[in-house]
């Protein structure tokens, strides 16, 4: 019924107010194509940002958008989407965002596994505010607020999610959008909470990890040899190794989601019919007779 | 002759958390109910599971009372502890049934004007039964015994709580009911306890809590998902609602913090869902930016807060109204906001089923406000007429179209309040965004928008202003002597207005529904000709008695009626409080249990 659609079809008519050179373009080119290619429909997207650079994504995607408060895109996406289970439910977010203020909720919606996505768009600092470290700044790293370095250690965030159950984890780098266009598509029809963490440089101030330097530092990892991203030691190694960072699907896992597990019906409850089992309701006082 | 105070006593369980009181007390409530007579019981349990004075006071009336009364009449001791902490409560004339199989009464404790009944119950209960755990079940043979609890009634709701453990366990508590009886008519005949019942009849009745109510409300008002995290005293309504929403094809989410439990709501909302959470104090201090949130994207939500003692963690079982401000003010930035209170039971369930049209009418957060002493009490009411109950979606899109381009999901209107399409409409796509922004959702930092935005969400306010709950007058509508409450203070201070009245002190009460938007107008005219007006709470500063000083400008005779230490008033101090500031003379201070035969 619908013709087929392009990436143009997810685009705003809002410039963006992201720096030239921005990482965070390549993963908003790379999720308007991935969902071009699914064949979704903007209004069946909901699309939950957080704050920071990367929150500003949710003004360029042409969708139904959320851009909330600090750090809890997660909880508003994961409602959005028990709220409707008809609905392609994708958030996104920055390091500090889902890493700092949002820890909290990163591990629990990766426990409670809705069939939902999350792209962490990670710059390694904090943007907006001008560059200070971020939780996965290396230590060491020189910011505004770390005049002598960073003293704590990154954080893993694609560790922390493996070992709080996650179902689906990836990373891609934002300057390699053929990959990231594939782990998207693969991430939205996973069924289960799928997180994507993309490399996504600040060309301002993060003067460290740079295209040139996460072209040098990164490697697909599933192409090492014997991978296979079904398996979960194997994947917790490949996550927290020395060596180069690898891209990739790294793992995945089939689940039951917390739509399975508390039986919550294909119906979507936005479209119940409110008036419905009055009598229902009259009957559950015999309780209290 | 013989004094017996007929169908009005007010019973105490005491003893340490874990020991059952609880249990024996809702089946007492229970069967006072059952007997015909009206309600209230008041849980004071410390914040702990097993160990610490916990008591339960259960009162019975021939008419409602929503509250405690003046004293204590009758109190079962389980343990020095329970007569030490309550022996100055108790009414002369009152009874003390204390548990003296490993404890004695002291002299300083012993006063001569109530009387007592030392009843080895644990020993009578192991060696009789063989379960010392039964002692609970013997006292309420001992109570019925003592103030004519109808024995049938005991047996039949005893059965049904012990029913689903077996006849085994049915049988052990009908020997332990009969061995309560027993005792008192073997050692006590000639000692009446001064209190009767007469059976009448239940008829059409319900005994709910004020938990129960809310939730029970929301449900039917249409709410299909909850998110929320335990907190005393509002984990009632997120157990409530776990159990009943997903047989109506809704959805109860346990978050992990209270940051996720209000942006889930909001996700939910955002989403086209009826929607709510439930918390006290320290959660709704973790809400506060997503309130704000609320505000500013205009999403109907539902906010439950079921107050207890602050700051910090407080008193986390004893109540307060402490939290006014803290909902009327709190967070950055300025919003349109709701706070409603119910004064009743009954009330729970009428003003949260308002709450969701209102939230949803005007597209804000709505506040339901109560405290441990309402909403943790049950009490008997009539039953909840379901029918009647409007759902009122105002101007929500989620069917059909909307054309893109022409839609504008926060269009200025006359009202406020913009058309709102959820996810999943054609032609609706739009940012959300918690900047500000203009009437199609795009972000903004222009002058004139911010203005106008902020006058059309403001502006909501006055729009609602007939669609808020009205607040109830009590009492002589000119006299002049004024109070002001709300919450769970309309039950004593509606009884101290009648004690009054028959006293020959005339006054009128004003019980406030809606707290925000403050009710300027209704404080104006009812306070106009008073020659006094008090303001009854419970909080230390007069959080209420500010608001409506705001409004009436200073006056002499404005007084605050006020106690904070965890307990809620009994009639007796408000009616102190009033003769106090007025100087005027009460022929006869009498309560209801009074009657004398």
């Amino acid at each position: 019924m619908t013709a087929t659609l392009t990436p143009k079809d997810f685009a705003t008519a809002t410039p963006s107010w992201w720096c030239p050179g921005c990482g965070d373009y390549g993963v908003l080119s790379a999720l308007k194509q991935a969902l071009a290619e699914l064949g979704k429909q903007p209004k069946d997207v909901a699309f939950i940002s957080g704050i920071g650079c990367s929150g500003k994504i949710s003004g360029y995607l042409h969708s139904y958008a959320f851009h909330g408060v600090h750090g809890r895109a997660l909880p508003v996406a994961t409602a959005v989407k028990l709220a409707n289970r008809d609905l392609t439910v994708i958030a996104a977010g920055g390091d500090g965002d889902g890493y700092a203020i949002g820890a909290g909720h990163f591990v629990h919606a990766v426990r409670r596994n809705t069939d939902m996505t999350y792209i962490v768009m990670d710059n390694q600092t904090y943007g907006l505010t001008k560059g200070q470290s971020s939780p996965t700044s290396a230590t060491g790293y020189v910011a505004s607020v770390s005049p002598d370095g960073n003293p704590d250690t990154p954080l893993n965030g694609l560790a922390l999610a493996l070992a709080a159950g996650a179902t689906f984890i990836a990373r891609g780098f934002s300057a390699q959008p053929k990959q990231m266009v594939a782990m998207i598509k693969a991430a939205v029809e996973h069924r289960g909470f799928a997180i994507v963490e993309v490399m996504s440089p600040c060309v301002t101030y993060n003067k460290v990890n740079t295209y040139a330097w996460f072209k040098e530092n990164t490697e697909d990892g599933t192409l090492r040899e014997g991978y296979s991203p079904n398996d979960r030691l194997a994947a917790f190694e490949a996550l927290t190794n020395e060596g180069k960072i690898p891209l990739g699907i790294l793992y995945k896992e089939d689940r039951p989601t917390f739509e399975e597990r508390t039986g919550l019906p294909q119906t979507p409850i936005a479209r119940l019919d409110l008036r419905a089992a009055r009598d229902g309701f009259a009957a559950m006082q015999a309780a209290y007779r | 002759m013989l004094r017996v105070i007929l169908n009005s006593v007010e019973v105490m369980f005491g003893g340490q958390a874990g020991d059952g009181s609880l249990t024996t007390g809702d089946l007492i409530a229970g069967v006072f109910k059952r007997m015909g007579l009206e309600v209230y019981t008041y849980k004071d349990f410390p914040s702990r599971i097993r160990g610490g004075h916990t008591n339960y006071v259960i009162r019975a009336s021939e008419h409602p009372n929503y509250g405690m009364a003046d004293a204590v009449d009758g109190l079962v001791a389980f343990d020095l502890e329970a007569v030490e902490a309550h022996i100055e409560e108790m009414r002369p004339g009152g009874f003390i049934v204390f548990d003296s199989t490993s404890e004695s009464i002291p002299d300083e404790l012993r006063r001569d004007d109530v009387t007592w009944y030392e009843i080895p119950l644990a020993k009578i209960a192991k060696e009789q039964l063989g379960l010392e755990l039964v002692r609970n079940t013997i006292s309420l043979g001992v109570l019925a015994a003592l103030i004519g609890m109808d024995p049938e009634i005991v047996r039949h709701d005893v059965r049904g709580v012990y029913e689903r453990k077996g006849e085994k366990v049915v049988d052990l508590n009908m020997r332990a009911i009969a061995a309560g009886e027993d005792y008192v008519r073997e050692h006590f005949a000639g000692r009446p306890s001064g209190y009767g019942l007469v059976a009448g009849s239940d008829g059409d009745r319900l005994i709910m809590m004020g938990n129960d109510a809310i939730a029970y409300g929301a449900l039917v008002a249409g709410c299909r998902f909850m998110a929320g995290y335990p907190i005393t005293p509002a984990t009632d309504v997120l157990e409530w609602m776990s159990k009943q929403l997903p047989k109506f094809g809704g959805v109860v989410v346990q978050a992990e913090d209270e940051l996720a439990a209000i942006t889930m709501t909001l996700g939910a909302a955002f989403a086209g869902v009826r929607a709510m959470t439930a918390t006290s104090g320290p959660g709704q201090a973790l809400m506060t930016e997503a309130i704000g949130l609320a505000g500013v994207l205009e999403i109907p939500v539902v906010v439950v807060e079921c107050a207890r003692t602050g700051p910090s963690t407080g008193m986390p079982t004893k109540t307060e109204q402490s939290n006014l401000n803290h909902l009327i003010y709190s967070g950055h930035g300025e919003i349109p906001r709701v706070v409603l209170a119910p004064g009743t039971v009954h009330d729970s369930f009428e003003i949260t089923t308002t709450a969701f049209n209102l939230a949803e009418k005007y597209q804000l957060p709505v506040f339901v406000l109560t405290e441990q002493a309402l909403c943790q009490s049950k009490a008997t009411l009539k039953p909840l007429d379901v029918d009647a109950v409007e759902i009122d979606r105002g101007k929500l899109i989620d069917s059909g179209e909307v054309v893109f381009g022409e839609y504008k999901r926060f269009a200025f209107t006359e009202d406020g309040v913009s058309p709102r399409v959820i996810p999943g409409v054609p032609g609706g796509m739009h940012l959300a965004p918690g900047s500000e922004h203009n009437d199609a959702g795009v972000i903004t930092e222009n002058a004139r928008n911010r203005a106008r935005m902020m006058e059309k969400r403001m502006g909501k306010l006055v729009s609602m202003r007939d669609d808020l709950p009205k607040a109830v007058l009590h009492g002589i509508a000119d006299a002049d002597i004024a109070i002001v409450g709300y919450g769970a203070n309309r039950g004593p201070i509606a009884e101290a207005v009648q004690r009054l009245a028959a006293g020959g002190v005339l006054t009128r009460f004003l019980q406030l529904r809606t707290l925000w938007p403050f009710p300027e107008d209704d404080i104006r005219d009812f306070v106009r000709g008073a020659q006094h007006v008090f303001v009854v709470e419970n909080n230390y500063t007069g959080q209420l008695m500010q608001l409506i000083r705001a409004v009436v400008g200073p006056l002499d005779a404005l007084h605050g009626v006020r106690k904070y230490d965890g307990r809620p008033f009994r009639p007796i101090e408000v009616i102190e409080a009033v003769l106090r500031e007025t100087d005027a003379a009460l022929r006869d201070v009498h309560d209801d249990a009074a009657e004398v035969l």
